[in-house]
């Protein structure tokens, strides 16, 4: 197999970072329309749920090990973590009745947006050719 | 708020959609996949808890 050119990988990085960035948008950019705005979508009621049920945005708390992960499914969220965590949302309130449930819905939110990152990759290499 | 069975049932209709839509590609493949998924989670979920319910949290 050729090896690739470097301006393809920094366009494949850049359209990994783009996809991490917005919810669906590698898939926009790849034509596959529809299922950018579901997805879209999905991440996005997942995140703003999880936000209203006073879930956290995790980030490392020391002596924490499992902070570590939640903080990588949380960073998955990409601008919607960026901009909610700069408008000071997402801090967790450990005593509302929805705080696990919220947690929830951000890590799921955020686990799916990390997947699609890697949907983007293999559609853009060709190993998926839908 | 909503009650708990809710949030659990809008949580398992967003991730089975999403995969629905992520490893599926025909749509009569993607509603079976769908049915398929919303189902184990919601299912699943009540059977696993109706099997701990007789141990004590203690």
């Amino acid at each position: 197999m050729p090896e690739r050119q470097p301006a393809s990988r920094l366009a494949l990085g850049v359209l990994i970072a783009l996809a991490w960035l917005v919810p669906g948008l590698g898939h926009a950019l790849l034509r596959r329309r529809l299922r950018a705005a579901v997805f879209f979508v999905l991440v996005v009621t997942g995140f703003v749920v999880g936000l209203l049920l006073n879930g956290e945005l995790f980030l490392p708390h020391p002596g924490d090990p499992l902070s570590y992960l939640a903080t990588v499914a949380s960073l998955g969220n990409g601008m919607l973590f960026l901009v909610a965590r700069y408008l000071g949302l997402g801090q967790g309130v450990v005593t509302a009745a929805g705080y696990e449930f919220g947690n929830t819905f951000l890590l799921t939110a955020g686990m799916m947006n990390l997947l699609l990152m890697l949907d983007t990759y293999d559609i853009a290499v060709g190993k998926k050719d839908w | 708020m909503l009650d708990h069975l809710s949030l659990m049932a809008l949580d398992a209709l967003l991730i089975a959609v999403f995969f629905s839509f992520l490893w599926k590609r025909d749509r009569r493949e993607r509603w079976r996949y769908f049915w398929k998924v919303f189902g184990l989670l919601l299912l699943g979920a009540v059977a696993f808890a109706w099997l701990i319910y007789p141990f004590p949290r203690a």
